[in-house]
């Protein structure tokens, strides 16, 4: 057995044991952890499996995003004098519920082991067009110019979400946000260092993309990161109303695509025929911004944010 | 085998022990700080003799640098986190500190 086959047994073992601690586990908040685990082994099944643009995406939102996530929730329900560990209720749906699914992997499981190994149509003739596109990497190709409409049916399915967040806060005045204490200096420390970094590496996994696995939706991810860092420890505060720079941010991913997209009309090309790689650079750092406003308000649960005055 | 896979792992097999003991001690301490001195500790210099060890066996400037940047960052993240769980375990008082459960 080779090393390779060790650790892929590994890494199915650890999903399967943390799924069921997941699942079966009866303390909230060692659930949560567990469940942040389980994201991370997802993140190097992806990549055992050969696909590290999903790995880099389950790293940072499966993993990071949704644990931040998570823990925060966490915060208010214990502040909000909830248990940790309330008594498991038991719902008369869990077994059906449970047996239908297993059933439905089980199906899922034996129709892809009968398949016949044909190579997809679509994939092939997405590898033969990708040379024609300019860019190097087939799944930057796909998002924006082969399925270009169903990206941006995304963005807008993600503005939608915001505005729905947005719509359910009402006129609340925003969440106040449990900070970390300012007064130690390793804060800011931390801070100094690792903003310029984070921008750094969503840049350069932007620019990657193009051509190796990278994108917009990685990077905008990576700088989310960076945005509830900013957030949690006070250096950017929640505002009552969203300021003109945050809506544009936020509509911009939106926007770029529309404009580029529909803009080929006048040109006699198709809908979302794209002119070029600079409309794919240009389109794809407009998605980078938005997603990064959009997920880090939605995470200070505020309409806008400002940043702290000193 | 060359003498930089010997040396390479090596230092990888160190720096998985290193890991081990920080582990164990996580594992088995009585209390937040006891903890957190055996894991700060023996988790970074695991992770300094594991890319020690890659860079080793990569024998790569590029790779070597790229791995010294991790070791950093990774430096960063966990000596800022330590800090700020043992200055919580403190304010939360002792008797918060010293249950069992919950770091």
């Amino acid at each position: 057995m080779s090393v390779g086959v060790l650790v892929d047994v590994m890494l199915a073992l650890a999903l399967v044991g943390l799924s069921l601690r997941v699942v079966t586990g009866r303390a909230l908040f060692r659930d949560m952890v567990l469940f942040i685990l389980f994201g991370l082994v997802i993140s190097l099944s992806w990549s055992r499996l050969g696909a590290p643009d999903l790995a880099l995406a389950e790293a940072a939102i499966g993993a990071g995003l949704t644990g931040a996530l998570m823990l925060m929730a966490y915060r208010r329900l214990v502040e909000g004098g909830a248990e940790d560990s309330p008594g498991r209720r038991r719902s008369f749906l869990a077994l059906p519920v449970g047996v239908l699914s297993g059933a439905l992997v089980a199906v899922i499981g034996f129709a892809a082991l009968g398949v016949e190994r044909v190579p997809g149509a679509a994939g092939t003739l997405v590898l033969e067009e990708l040379p024609g596109t300019g860019l190097g990497n087939a799944v930057t190709g796909v998002l924006l110019v082969f399925r270009g409409l169903d990206t941006m049916l995304e963005m807008t399915v993600l503005l939608v979400a915001l505005l729905g967040a947005w719509a359910v806060l009402g006129e609340a005045r925003p969440g106040r946000l449990h900070q970390v204490d300012r007064d130690t200096p390793l804060v800011a420390a931390l801070l100094t260092s690792v903003s310029p970094l984070t921008l750094l590496i969503a840049v350069h996994l932007l620019l990657a993309g193009t051509d190796s696995p990278g994108g917009a939706f990685q990077a905008g991810a990576v700088l989310t990161g960076c945005g509830v860092l900013l957030v949690l420890t006070g250096t950017l505060r929640p505002a009552v109303a969203a300021g003109l720079v945050t809506k544009l941010l936020v509509i911009a991913g939106l926007t770029a695509f529309v404009l580029i997209g529909a803009g080929a009309l006048a040109f006699g090309r198709p809908t979302m025929a794209l002119p070029g790689t600079w409309a794919v650079y240009l389109i794809e750092t407009a998605m980078m911004l938005s997603i990064a406003v959009t997920m880090t308000l939605l995470f200070a649960r505020s309409r806008g944010l400002y940043p702290e005055r000193r | 085998m060359s003498w930089h896979e010997v040396v390479g792992l090596v230092l990888l097999v160190l720096g998985c022990a290193f890991y081990g003991a920080g582990t164990v001690g996580l594992l088995r301490f009585p209390d937040v700080f006891s903890r957190l001195h055996a894991l700060t500790k023996a988790d970074n210099q695991g992770l300094l003799l594991i890319c020690a060890g890659l860079a080793v066996l990569a024998r790569d400037a590029r790779v070597a640098f790229l791995l010294a940047v991790i070791w950093l960052v990774g430096l960063l993240a966990a000596s800022v986190s330590a800090h700020l769980i043992a200055r919580h375990a403190r304010h939360a008082g002792s008797s918060h500190a010293s249950k069992p459960e919950r770091p």
